[in-house]
C-alpha cells in the first residue's frame, strides 16, 4: 500500500510514523510556507501542491487527487481538519479508487451537517440539546425559536465546526443583533450561512465517546475522553479517562454512542461528543467524523494505535477488534500548546528560536517544531501536544507538571502558562470543572505572570550587559512579525479595561 | 557594574548587573540578589537564574539595544531596556507607550479579511463588530472603540492584510484602542 497524506504537521508526522512501523510507502503534500517541514523529512516522497493559502493546497480537492494519481497511490489518509469531513473529497477518492482513510460519503452525508445529525441521533433515541429542527431564516424567526426554547440560546453554524460560527444570546436583542454576524462568518468559514439555534445548557461537561466501526455493523468503544477544558468552544486539555462518569453513566453514553453510530452507517474511527449537565443527564453534540487531535490520549489508556485500526478498517472493510479486547488502563492527560498570547488566545505566528522538548517515563510529545522552524500564520495555531499517562489521575497531573517545566519553546508564546495554572489549581485537581471553568481561572494568570517578572527583568538586564559589545539582532522578517505581533497583546490587554 | 531599568509590562524594575566570570553575573533587583549562569549562542543567550531556592531556565535574545525578548518558565516576555546610573548613558525608549491614533483600526495581526459589517458613513457606537479578521483559523471580531462614523474603509473582504495595516477608520475623539473579542 501506499499512501498520500492530504494534511500537515503533527499529524502528517503521527500518521508517517504508523505507516513507517507497518511499512506502508508514504507521500506527503506540502504548500509553500511548508517546503521545510519535519513531515517531509519523514515521508518517502514529497509532493508540491503549491500556493500558500488552505483553498490553494489543503483544502483543494482537484490537486490532491491529481498528486495521488500521479504519485500512485492507492490510499489518502486526511488527518483532523482540511478536507477530513469533506464528503465531496470522499467522494472524488472514491470515484478514482482511491482508499478513503475514514468514514464513507454516504455516512458522512448523514451526519453532514450539525441539523442531519441530530436528526440522524434523535430517530436512533439518542437525546439531543433542544433546539431549531431546522434552519432560521431571519431575525424574527430566530428570536421566537430563542423565545421558545428560552435563554441563553445559541446561534450556530448549521454547517459549522471546530467551535467556530457560534455566538450565545443571553436576550432577544442579542439574538437579533448577532444573526447577521453569524450568519456572514458562518457563510465565509464553511461557505453555507445556514443557522440553527440551540438552547445553551448551564455549565456542561463536554465528554466524547472514541469508536472505531466497519461496514458490517461491528462498533467497538475505546472509553471517554473528558474535554472540558477549553477556550472560545475549543479544547485545550483532554484526559482519558473522565472523573465525571460513574459505572452506570458510563455504560449509558457508551451504548448511546455505538447505537447512534450504528443508526448513521458510520465507518472507520469516529468520536460521539456529549454534553453532560450538572444533574447527569447528557445529550448529543456532534459527531466528529475523523481521528481527533486528542487521540492519543486514548492510545495511551488502550494502547491501541488508532491510525493502524483506522488503516486495516479502511483495506480489509473488517474490525478486527472486539469490545472485549479493549482495556482502560491508568490515566492520560494532554496540554494543546499554541502559539498564542496565554492571556487574550491572539495567535501569534513567527519562528522558533529555540525548542527542547520533554521527555522521561510517561511523557509522549506529538509535535512537528524544531529550532528555527518558522511557525505558518495560514494554518492552525497548535504547534505541540504534550500528553503524559501515569497510574492514576495523580500521577499523570504530577508527570505533565515535570514536563510543562522541562519543555522550552522560544520565539513565540505559548499556552504553556495556562498549562501550569491548571496543573496547580484545586479545582482542576479535584476534577471539579466544566466548560466555563477555564475562563474563571483566567485572572490568576497574570499574577502567576507578574510574579516570573522579576527572573525576567534579571535574565533581560543579563542577556542587555553580555551583548553590549555585540551588535544587535538585524531586525529579520520573522523578527518584527513577533515584535509586533506581541504589540498588539499589549494593545489588547490592556485597551479592554 | 551597570545599572538597567527594564519595563514589562506594566511595571518597571531597577537591575543592577556585574559581570563575576566568564559566564557569571551577579544582579541585584530590589535587595534581592540573584546568580546567572550565561551563554550566549547563535544571538540566543541560554541563562539559569538563581535566586535562595528557586532557580529557573531562561531564553533572551537582543533585538535592540532598548529591547530584549524574554521566555522563561513557559512565558514569552518584551523587555525594554535603558541604561542608568554613573558612566551610563540613557536611550530614549520609544517602543514603550503605545501609538494610538484617534479611530484608526489597525490589524492587530497579520490574517485575511473575512467580512466588512459596515460601509463609509455608517453610524457606528462603541463596540458595534466593524469588520471580522481571521487568522490562523479563528474569527476576530474587531469593534468600534468609540462612537462616530465610518471615515473610510481600506481594505475589501478577502484581502490579505499585515500587521497593523489600516483597515478602516472611524470620526469621533477615540481614546481606547480597538479590542479584539473573542467570537
Amino acid at each position: 500500500m501506499k499512501l498520500l497524506i492530504a494534511n500537515r504537521g503533527e499529524i502528517a508526522l503521527r500518521i508517517i510514523r504508523t505507516c513507517r512501523k507497518l511499512g506502508v510507502r508514504t507521500v506527503q503534500t506540502y504548500s509553500d510556507p511548508d517546503r521545510n517541514s519535519l513531515p517531509l523529512r519523514y515521508a518517502d516522497e514529497r509532493y508540491a501542491l503549491g500556493g500558500a493559502t488552505p483553498a490553494e493546497s489543503y483544502l483543494n480537492i482537484e490537486k490532491l487527487v491529481h498528486a495521488a494519481l500521479k504519485t500512485e497511490c492507492d490510499a489518502v489518509h486526511p488527518g483532523y481538519g482540511f478536507l477530513s469531513e469533506e464528503s465531496s473529497f470522499v467522494k472524488a477518492c472514491e470515484e478514482n479508487r482511491l482508499t478513503f482513510i475514514g468514514p464513507s460519503s454516504k455516512a458522512l452525508e448523514k451526519l453532514g451537517n450539525k441539523l442531519s445529525a441530530r436528526d440522524t441521533m434523535r430517530q436512533a433515541g439518542v437525546p439531543v440539546i433542544p433546539g431549531s429542527d431546522r434552519t432560521v431564516n431571519d431575525e424574527d424567526e430566530a428570536v421566537k425559536v430563542a423565545e421558545s426554547i428560552g435563554y441563553p440560546a445559541i446561534l450556530k453554524a448549521v454547517y459549522g465546526g471546530g467551535g467556530r460560527g457560534m455566538r450565545i444570546a443571553k436576550n432577544s436583542g442579542e439574538t437579533r443583533g448577532f444573526f447577521r454576524v453569524t450568519q456572514l462568518e458562518s457563510l465565509s468559514a464553511f461557505g453555507r450561512g445556514d443557522i440553527y439555534i440551540e438552547k445553551r445548557l448551564s455549565s456542561p461537561r463536554h465528554v466524547e465517546i472514541q469508536a472505531l466501526c466497519d461496514k458490517h455493523g461491528k462498533v467497538v468503544s475505546l472509553g471517554e475522553r473528558e474535554c472540558s477544558i477549553q477556550r472560545r468552544h475549543q479544547k485545550l486539555l483532554e484526559e482519558a479517562p473522565s472523573v465525571a462518569l460513574s459505572e452506570d453513566l458510563r455504560h449509558r453514553l457508551n451504548e448511546a454512542a455505538k447505537k447512534g453510530l450504528l443508526a448513521a452507517g458510520y465507518t472507520n474511527a469516529g468520536t460521539v461528543e456529549f454534553l453532560l449537565d450538572k444533574s447527569g443527564e447528557f445529550y448529543f453534540l456532534e459527531v466528529n467524523k475523523r481521528l481527533q487531535v486528542e487521540h492519543l490520549v486514548t492510545e495511551m489508556t488502550t494502547n491501541i494505535d488508532l491510525i493502524e485500526e483506522q488503516l486495516k478498517i479502511a483495506t480489509t472493510t473488517s474490525l478486527e477488534l472486539s469490545q472485549n479486547e479493549i482495556h482502560i488502563n491508568g490515566w492520560a492527560i494532554n496540554c494543546r500548546i499554541n502559539a498564542e498570547d496565554p492571556r487574550t488566545f491572539a495567535p501569534s505566528p513567527g519562528t522558533v528560536i529555540h525548542y527542547h522538548p520533554p521527555t522521561g517515563p510517561g511523557v509522549r510529545i506529538d509535535s512537528a517544531l524544531f529550532s528555527g522552524y518558522t511557525i505558518p500564520e495560514y494554518y492552525d495555531s497548535m504547534v505541540a501536544k504534550l500528553a503524559t499517562r501515569g497510574r492514576d489521575r495523580e500521577e499523570a497531573i504530577q508527570r505533565m507538571r515535570v514536563a510543562l517545566d522541562e519543555i522550552e519553546i522560544a520565539g513565540v508564546p505559548t499556552t504553556i502558562p495556562l498549562h501550569k495554572l491548571l496543573m496547580h489549581d484545586e479545582g482542576f485537581i479535584q476534577g471539579n470543572f466544566d466548560t466555563t471553568y477555564l475562563n474563571s481561572i483566567l485572572p490568576h494568570l497574570k499574577s502567576n505572570l507578574l510574579g516570573l517578572e522579576k527572573f525576567a527583568a534579571v535574565a533581560a538586564a543579563t542577556c542587555r550587559l553580555g551583548n553590549a559589545a555585540r551588535p544587535p539582532v538585524p531586525e529579520k522578517d520573522e523578527a518584527s512579525k513577533w515584535r509586533t505581533s506581541a504589540r498588539a497583546h499589549h494593545m489588547v490587554g490592556h485597551g479592554a479595561g | 557594574m551597570r545599572t538597567y531599568r527594564i519595563q514589562l509590562n506594566e511595571r518597571s524594575y531597577t537591575v543592577a548587573v556585574e559581570q563575576t566570570g566568564d559566564h557569571d553575573f551577579k544582579v541585584t533587583l530590589d535587595g534581592e540578589t540573584f546568580n546567572v549562569e550565561s551563554l550566549t549562542k547563535h544571538e540566543i543567550s541560554t541563562s539559569l537564574v538563581q535566586s535562595g531556592n528557586d532557580s529557573i531556565r531562561a531564553q533572551t535574545r537582543v533585538l535592540s539595544t532598548d529591547k530584549v525578548d524574554v521566555w522563561l518558565a513557559g512565558a514569552a516576555f518584551q523587555a525594554a531596556v535603558r541604561v542608568i546610573g554613573a558612566g551610563g548613558y540613557t536611550l530614549a525608549s520609544h517602543d514603550m507607550g503605545e501609538e494610538r491614533v484617534g479611530g484608526s483600526i489597525r490589524a492587530p495581526m497579520p490574517g485575511r479579511i473575512t467580512s466588512i459589517l459596515v460601509k463609509e458613513g455608517e453610524a457606528v457606537e462603541t463596540g458595534t463588530p466593524l469588520l471580522i479578521l481571521e487568522a490562523m483559523k479563528m474569527q476576530n471580531e474587531l469593534t468600534s472603540p468609540t462612537s462616530g462614523l465610518v471615515k473610510s474603509v481600506h481594505v475589501r473582504e478577502g484581502d490579505t492584510v499585515k500587521k497593523d495595516s489600516l483597515l478602516l477608520v472611524v470620526g469621533g475623539n477615540a481614546s481606547n484602542p480597538t479590542k479584539v473579542l473573542a467570537p
